[in-house]
């Protein structure tokens, strides 16, 4: 209706949930031409879900997007694409086995004549493209694999300017660069919306957003909290509004850790992790707080033999442990709960009972031989005692919601009677009930004597649910704090690597 | 460290690590329920139409006590093969090699005996060779990280050499009769090879059932990253399906020495395909879509009925070559199209 197009992109009242819970709630975003928008939020706020929809990975429960006021169907990534929609991803960006010039012009008709590629014409292309970027000194016949990751970035960019990209989003992408190559990739970012094209700009490092970014949205728990000029806001405020309000009263009362140490981790290093030392008593609930890729998942799967640690040492009950497996560290009494459920907690496609036996199978065996009635007792047990929602032991776990599949995760581990317990993102995506009934659960077995250390992006349930809380940035333990009346913005800030004033 | 690390990134690219998402959303089940019942029970129902199809064409020979006992002649060797073949599809792999494995053991009891071994140390020397090849392929699949395929490709093929090597390209012949018994005798009237058949059948049904390895091999092939992080050794786990497929492997090719009174290069060659087809047509009938004992030997049943009932009807071996790859094509599509709507 309108002949100005006053925005590139208008996303309305977008809204998914996945399985019951809802990844999305309403989310409003609109990006202008000519403008790099910041979309921020903490971990699990909805900002993959969205980038996923705007690019036609996922298509919405409701609510519309319309680019340059045409609405857009949701037909998959294809669909986007024409629209002109398209995405960069960190590490799909670019197919390392193929020139680089096929890469930019992957995807499009291949310039041909009489059947054969034109290589002349496509290299042509392709040059242009870098140009544009001022990247022409990057060779177009070069396997795009053999390029720094910088180049290959610019290598994805021209990709995308050449299939007339309106809206640019861009993931993380300087996750991998050196600060000299972010520079290079600003410089490009800011030629393109030179030349009106929309970048959505996503990123955890906030000190980039603010030198770089006109306009940001800052989204949490699957909502838009607000869209806003960068200039006229600062870093601590878009932190506390990322942030929100607490949810004390999910959280069950604190216990009183006993004497002793369970658990002593000393200069424990791995791929990401560097030179970790830190001790849980029993009964003591320790939170690890920090961001994705900070080393706190390869942290507890060293503990729990998962991975291999290249230096430091870790000490049970008074005895160093040199296990290598987790089968070794089952047996030391140290169990794991996984972070990504689906793939790495539970079988799908079989029953409860024998998601909950194989990982109790000398308990319920005699001779090799398993008797079914050890696991429909140890099953049913399990059931009645985390509550878990079903229609008995044979139910396939495929079928349980989300909360109730984790609850069978922890069944597995729980069984065993773990002395050490370690949760990575142990309510990660199931609704506020059942996380209410696991935090009470953490607590129930600290207060038996359980040395527990959970894992979570969410600050506030590290606040609420653990004695104690150690951040981690880049590998390295960044600070210590009791959670009892600890600032999320404080931690924060631990997160981000900055000192704390 | 490949095959789990594949394992985990084909789930990760399946299901994102988003907030709550769990399978199928709710809306999309009632459709797959829909078609369960029909796609489950689809493959049963079309063994029971194959069946009752030429018992109408030929009533008076398809139907008859012989004939049936033909048929279960016919599939006891294959009901052998497919069957550990089994176990290395509910981890999750395959053994390209068992038919190979299957001709070079028959080779190795044959040379045995002809050597003036007796019928127990030929028979044990045959399934020790089956062992090792099983052994060489668990080996390279769970240890080396070589796929599944390409090991047991190359070994197909060495091994497959190995039969030639021992059988010296000739057809191996004469063998004691006392030998003979274990695949052409009979008991309460029936061919000895059914009832191994039977006892193989049944003792994989009962090891996957009701033994922690058998539980292992479940939870490794539905999701070895789980199986890992809930304590099981994945890899001896992996290494001993493909042991187990290479001494049942051995075993069938022992019986087929013997039923054909002779051995040569290639005699168990052809078992290696009608196995795993054997094995994908059972998996349509699990409601999850995993190898499964019995619909394995229903696999097994309808490759029979469909080569022995083309026979009687007097169709030529090239037509019925063509029919059995329609058969499984078909099979296989219609279980994917009722699986569609949760994959």
């Amino acid at each position: 209706m309108t002949t100005t197009i006053q925005h590139v992109l208008e996303a309305e009242g977008i809204t998914k949930h996945f399985d019951g819970v809802f990844a999305l709630d309403g989310v409003d975003l609109r990006i202008r031409p000519g403008e790099i928008h910041a979309l921020l939020g903490e971990n699990g706020a909805g900002k993959s879900t969205l980038i996923k929809i705007l690019t036609g990975v996922y298509s919405p429960d409701a609510g519309s997007i319309r680019v340059e006021a045409q609405p857009m169907a949701f037909k998959g990534v294809g669909a986007a694409h024409k629209a002109g929609v398209v995405a960069l991803y960190q590490e799909l960006s670019i197919v390392p086995n193929v020139s680089v010039a096929e890469n930019i012009v992957l995807g499009d008709e291949l310039p041909s004549r009489g059947g054969l590629v034109d290589w002349k014409e496509l290299r042509r292309v392709a040059r242009k493209q870098l140009e544009r970027l001022n990247q022409g000194h990057i060779p177009v016949h070069r396997m795009a694999g053999r390029l720094t990751p910088v180049q290959q970035t610019m290598v994805a960019v021209a990709r995308a300017i050449a299939v007339e990209a309106k809206v640019l989003i861009l993931d993380e992408p300087t996750a991998a660069l050196t600060d000299h190559e972010i520079q290079d990739l600003f410089r490009v970012l800011r030629s393109l919306r030179a030349e009106g094209v929309a970048i959505l700009y996503v990123s955890h490092r906030l000190e980039e957003v603010f030198e770089l970014c006109d306009r940001a949205t800052i989204m949490r728990n699957g909502t838009v909290i607000t869209t806003t000029e960068v200039a006229d806001t600062t870093i601590d405020e878009v932190i506390s509004t990322m942030v929100g309000r607490r949810q004390d009263e999910l959280f069950p009362a604190r216990g009183v850790p006993g004497p002793g140490t369970a658990v002593e981790v000393a200069g424990l290093s791995g791929r990401r992790v560097k030179d970790a030392s830190f001790s849980v008593r029993p009964g003591e609930v320790l939170g690890i707080g920090g961001l994705a890729g900070s080393g706190r998942s390869e942290l507890l799967r060293i503990i729990a033999g998962a991975q291999r640690s290249s230096s430091g040492r870790i000490v049970v009950d008074g005895q160093e442990c040199s296990h290598r497996t987790v089968a070794a560290a089952l047996d030391r009494g140290i169990a794991l709960v996984p972070e990504e459920r689906r793939s790495q907690g539970v079988v799908l496609s079989q029953s409860i009972g024998e998601n909950i036996a194989v990982g109790n199978l000398k308990a319920i065996s005699k001779w090799g031989l398993v008797a079914g009635s050890r696991i429909r007792s140890l099953a049913s047990n399990s059931i009645a005692e985390l509550q878990i929602k079903s229609r008995g032991h044979q139910q396939i776990v495929g079928q349980l919601s989300g909360g109730n599949q984790q609850k069978v995760v922890l069944a597995k581990y729980l069984a065993r009677n773990p002395k050490v317990l370690l949760l990575d993102e142990p309510t990660r995506g199931i609704d506020v009930g059942t996380k209410s009934e696991i935090y009470g659960l953490i607590r129930r077995l600290a207060t038996q004597g359980t040395a527990v250390i959970v894992v979570s992006s969410e600050l506030p349930e590290l606040i609420g649910l653990a004695d104690r809380i150690i951040l981690m940035h880049e590998g390295r333990i960044s600070g210590e704090v009791p959670a009892e009346g600890a600032d999320e913005e404080q931690l924060l800030t631990y997160c981000y690597g900055r000192a704390a004033s | 460290m490949n095959t789990a690390q594949k394992t985990q990134a084909e789930n990760k690219a399946a299901a994102p690590p988003l907030p709550g998402n769990v399978s199928a959303p709710a809306g999309k089940r009632p459709y797959a329920s829909a078609l369960g019942p029909i796609k489950s029970g689809g493959t049963i129902i079309g063994f029971a139409l194959l069946v009752a199809a030429f018992g109408l064409m030929r009533p008076d020979v398809f139907l008859t006590f012989g004939n049936l006992r033909n048929v279960l002649e016919q599939v006891a060797i294959l009901a052998i093969i497919a069957a550990v073949q089994t176990v290395v599809m509910v981890v999750g792999n395959f053994d390209l090699s068992v038919g190979a494995t299957a001709s070079v053991s028959g080779a190795v009891v044959a040379q045995l005996l002809i050597a003036g071994q007796g019928t127990a140390v030929a028979v044990a020397g045959a399934l020790v060779v089956g062992a090792l090849v099983g052994a060489v392929n668990g080996y390279l699949t769970a240890y080396l990280k070589l796929s599944a395929f390409v090991a047991t490709l190359a070994t197909m093929t060495s091994v497959s050499g190995l039969a030639f090597i021992t059988t010296d390209g000739t057809t191996l012949f004469g063998l004691p009769q006392g030998f003979m018994s274990l695949g052409q005798g009979r008991w309460l009237g029936l061919p000895i090879p059914i009832f191994m058949a039977a006892a193989v059948a049944l003792v994989v049904w009962f090891v996957l059932r009701n033994t922690t390895i058998g539980r292992r091999w479940h939870a490794v092939g539905g999701n070895a990253e789980v199986a890992k992080l809930s304590g099981v050794n994945v890899n001896r786990v992996r290494f001993l399906a493909f042991v187990v497929a290479g001494v049942g492997a051995a075993l069938a090719g022992v019986v087929l020495t013997s039923r054909l009174a002779s051995a040569t290069a290639t005699s168990g060659d052809s078992y290696m395909l009608l196995a795993i087809a054997a094995v994908f047509l059972g998996m349509t009938i699990s409601k999850e879509g995993t190898a499964n004992i019995g619909g394995t030997l229903i696999g097994v049943g309808i490759l029979g009925v469909l080569s022995n009932g083309l026979n009687i009807i007097g169709v030529s071996t090239y037509v019925q070559q063509f029919l059995t790859g329609i058969i499984i094509i078909a099979a296989v599509a219609f279980s994917r199209l009722g699986n569609k709507g949760v994959s």
